[in-house]
């Protein structure tokens, strides 16, 4: 219990700023979009082992609620893949770039560019949410 | 004023169960970034999660093509996740006993569910059709 205590005490009392705060946002977006990866893995396979499941996982799916999530996970995809592709191209290509101040601009730039991809992919998720949960536009 | 060079120091160790399963973490990545986002942008936004229904996957498993990309996405996004998952524990988890069923653990966890998927994904939908 000590090691949990110390670590999250760490996590959360650790200052450094964009460097830290990536990689609470890419342990988080992480495990998050893992989680729903385990769940997805098990409703798709009730297409074979169980159908009529699968149809009540849809409805679950199509929910205001699970839709707000969706929404969330691609957040997490999205900056999760932005920020690994920043890593690893310092890594290989760049790691003269590897100094605190340089990778304060290349995090903001891995949120924005994070960013930027989410807002039209949401847009279209939350038109599609009240069309269909709430009636509007002509839905 | 004299030049001075850079030089980049590199040590060659062993490859170790530790360093593979780093590599794999950054060859996997590579590969989930359009698999994952194709996938991502095509189900969520361009069809929508109200457009779909059974026969929206026999349709789309209809084509084998689609299914060795759903196969590799199971197979390459589930692995990063869990060896992810297996990090982030490293950091709670430092005696080696625990690191062993930490490890084991995992294994157990990400063989099983992986098997599911490729269950479904090879037996189809499991239903009559046209459906009632």
């Amino acid at each position: 219990m000590s090691a949990l205590k110390t670590t999250l005490t760490g996590y959360a009392g650790y200052r450094g700023r964009e460097g830290h705060w990536s990689f609470l946002l890419h342990r988080i977006t992480g495990l998050g979009t893992g989680l729903f990866l385990t769940i997805h893995i098990l409703d798709i396979a009730f297409v074979y082992l169980a159908p009529n499941l699968f149809m009540d996982a849809i409805k679950l799916y199509q929910s205001t609620l699970f839709g707000i999530g969706e929404i969330g996970l691609v957040f997490c995809v999205f900056f999760h893949g932005v920020n690994g592709l920043r890593i690893a191209y310092i890594d290989m290509f760049k790691p003269a770039a590897w100094t605190i101040t340089k990778q304060r601009n290349w995090t903001r730039t891995t949120l924005i560019i994070a960013l930027i991809l989410w807002l039209p992919a949401t847009f279209v998720m939350v038109r599609n949410l009240l069309i269909h949960n709430f009636g509007l536009f002509g839905g | 004023m004299t030049a001075t060079t850079r030089t980049i120091r590199s040590v060659k160790t062993p490859a170790n169960y530790e360093s593979i399963a780093w590599k794999w973490m950054r060859y996997s990545a590579f590969l989930l970034i359009p698999l994952v986002w194709g996938h991502l942008i095509l189900q969520d936004v361009v069809v929508g999660v109200h457009n779909m229904d059974l026969g929206y996957v026999a349709d789309r498993w209809a084509n084998v093509g689609w299914r060795i990309y759903d196969g590799l996405l199971l197979a390459f996004a589930f692995a990063h996740g869990v060896n992810g998952l297996r990090q982030v524990l490293n950091d709670f988890i430092h005696k080696p006993t625990g690191r062993l069923i930490l490890n084991w653990g995992l294994f157990i966890f990400w063989l099983s569910i992986t098997v599911i998927g490729f269950i479904a994904l090879i037996g189809g939908v499991n239903q009559q059709f046209p459906l009632q």
